[in-house]
């Protein structure tokens, strides 16, 4: 320290108030030789500061992202995408079973694996939502839109199509914290770069039908399949509904894509 | 009284003369929109003569949202998320802003513990404000390690905030009636651990840059604003304070928990670049303490005292809240009508906007080199003046 800095504490009557500060004041400037001598010291201590990184590289905080992709694991809390959640936790977990198996049969990965399944498998997307429209109230900037439905079977209104604007969204929690339902949640993905801004605005329904509890009162398998109908990621009111996308692959919809019958075609080929 | 107001073509166009005895003319140099040293879009137009500034002319407005207006078609809980896109690293002191002054009229009572979390959470982002301006003065100066070393600070307080909200810079955490979430069980215990590592950061940041004689050289009795002239031209924050004027409203106006805890205000002596600096040096160690004092006794309790869908009306009147952010007093005025969920009319009075006009007043005579450190010193977040 080439000025000696003092803080003294003492009491100021400010606006009214006692005040208790600290003064920072500086000590007589010191001689030539002195600034010298104490500039070379100072350049040195800060040098051996950095030194020190060499000898211990673990106290180096920064996230080697994307280098740790595979191991990145984000907080609980964290407020990545919106997304739907799907409270059919059984259903939930034989599918990644399932395509795990497939997975290991074809000797590919789980998302490819994903994508060669084609038949539906509905119970799986059955969702909390009713379609209450509070969402769309509480978000600040319009980012959702609730489209609702005359139900069939149950003579009430339900989702059709739950569209999320991921480009104007701004992460605020909003929605997530009016749903009385929890039928929604922010977690998850954030890497979202695509070359065609249309793929940001999407469904986030699987289904279009009444909440899971409306769907599970219902005894007969037949007409729980006439409650619900299945909705896709980039249909209805989307800016890409009925585009294709030039020198693009079809609109991938990996995780989405869900069936039990696999694509043999597909699955000769990678095999 | 009349004040004229030049207009930027009349700065611009005034005639260009030079006044030292060399052959020389004087030039218009534009620093910004973008510019290394402009901390986000800030324009400065500086008049030169050879290496001396003459005159400053700022032009805001090149991140200008018109955040105040959106905010007439918003909720009060809708504005919220807006205010963190102004002072963004403050983003927890502004939401404080809004939610005291709902919360003040519309007369939402708040918990104890509502309020010591806030406290912490405010203080934690200002260590986390001051190591990231820390950082970037020392690389405006041409440190760039330093610059490493706040940022290192910032991710370790990050992961905090990341854990316990969600978000790193746009948090949206305090709300009208209370938090967004209630911290974690082990929030108290993570802080506690890491704030005898803050205090030897802050010794380390003396180490690295204070102790550095080029940085001093660079800093001392450059820019010198006293007391006076800074409440003249509205600043606030560590520049006002620097300048000698203990005006903190933590301890002025307690809100929150501030009440509660001992904390000095740290003042300046003389108002140059190296006062702004120290001061938030010290402010650091200031936060340290009103954590350390807080973060034993956490009472229990609920983390909101209103449930998020119930519908806020403000009564009839003008409604005005303010709290002290890392760059100083930030103030939102909210006009109701009684009758609609939304403000009529809302203005935010940001710290940044004033602070920015002290580079007019004292930057005229300095060298360029020492402008660069008359702007580092003020901290300003760009965002925060153009609104």
């Amino acid at each position: 320290m080439i000025h000696a800095i003092k803080v003294a504490q003492e009491e100021r009557l400010f606006a009214g108030k006692s005040v208790s500060v600290a003064v920072i004041t500086r000590g007589r400037p010191p001689g030539y030789l002195r600034v010298a001598f104490s500039a070379v010291a100072g350049l040195l201590r800060g040098l051996w500061l950095t030194l020190g990184y060499f000898w211990s590289p673990e106290a180096i905080v920064t996230r080697q992202y994307p280098e740790n992709r595979a191991t990145l694991q984000l907080t609980e809390r964290f407020r990545g995408n919106l997304r739907f959640k799907f409270p059919n936790e059984k259903a939930q977990e034989d599918h990644a079973a399932f395509i795990e198996q497939l997975a290991h049969e074809t000797q590919t990965h789980a998302h490819v694996a994903a994508d060669l399944v084609r038949e539906e498998n509905e119970t799986r997307w059955y969702h909390n939502c009713t379609g209450c429209g509070k969402c769309q109230e509480a978000c600040p900037n319009a980012s959702i839109k609730v489209f609702t439905r005359q139900g069939e079977i149950l003579e009430d209104r339900e989702v059709d199509r739950f569209v999320w604007r991921l480009d104007s969204c701004m992460f605020c929690n909003a929605c997530v914290q009016a749903c009385p339902w929890d039928a929604i949640e922010m977690t998850g993905g954030f890497e979202n770069a695509v070359y065609d801004r249309r793929l940001l605005v999407y469904n986030l329904n699987r289904l279009a039908g009444p909440r899971i509890n409306y769907i599970e009162e219902e005894e007969n398998p037949e007409v729980r399949k006439r409650m619900v109908e299945r909705r896709d990621r980039y249909g209805g009111q989307v800016p890409l509904n009925g585009f294709a996308l030039p020198n693009l692959p079809p609109v991938p919809m990996p995780a989405d894509s869900d069936s039990r019958a696999v694509d043999t075609d597909a699955q000769a080929r990678l095999t | 009284m009349t004040v004229h107001v030049r207009t930027l073509d009349e700065l611009l166009h005034a005639p260009l003369e030079a006044d030292s005895e060399l052959t020389t003319q004087e030039y218009l140099v534009n620093m910004g929109p973008q510019h290394p040293i402009a901390h986000g879009s800030l324009r400065v137009v500086v008049r030169l003569d050879g290496e001396t500034v003459k005159e400053v002319i700022p032009v805001p407005g090149y991140v200008h949202r018109g955040v105040e207006k959106m905010c007439e078609h918003l909720n009060y809980r809708q504005v919220i998320p807006y205010t963190d896109r102004l002072d963004y690293l403050s983003a927890i002191m502004n939401n404080w802003a809004v939610a005291k002054t709902v919360e003040t009229a519309a007369g939402i009572e708040t918990s104890d513990r509502i309020e010591v979390i806030r406290t912490i959470m405010a203080e934690l982002q200002r260590l986390q404000s001051h190591a990231l301006w820390w950082g970037v003065t020392g690389m405006d100066l041409g440190a760039y390690t330093a610059f490493l070393y706040g940022f290192r600070e910032r991710e370790i307080i990050g992961e905090i905030f990341e854990e316990t909200i969600g978000a790193r810079l746009t948090m949206n955490y305090i709300q009208p009636g209370g938090l967004m979430y209630d911290i974690k069980p082990d929030f108290a215990a993570k802080v506690k651990k890491l704030l005898p590592y803050l205090q030897d950061c802050v010794e380390q940041y003396e180490t690295l840059l204070s102790g550095n004689v080029i940085f001093q050289e660079r800093l001392r009795n450059v820019g010198i604003v006293d007391g006076a002239r800074a409440v003249a031209l509205g600043c606030t924050g560590p520049v006002v304070r620097a300048s000698g004027v203990p005006l903190d409203l933590r301890a002025t106006e307690p809100y929150g928990a501030y009440g509660k805890v001992q904390f000095n205000v740290v003042v300046g002596s003389i108002g140059d670049c190296w006062d702004r600096y120290y001061v938030r040096l010290e402010e650091m160690r200031e936060s340290i303490r009103i954590i350390q004092q807080l973060i034993d006794g956490i009472p229990e309790g609920p983390y909101s005292t209103i449930r998020y869908n119930v519908e806020l009306t403000l009564p009839e009147g003008i409604h005005y809240g303010q709290v002290e952010t890392a760059r100083g007093a930030f103030g939102v005025l909210i006009a109701s009508d009684g009758k609609q969920e939304i403000p009529y009319r809302l203005h935010f009075r940001s710290p940044n906007f004033n602070n920015l006009w002290v580079v007019t007043a004292i930057s005229p005579g300095w060298r360029i080199a020492d402008f660069i450190s008359i702007q580092s010193s003020l901290d300003l977040v760009i965002p925060d003046i153009d609104r």
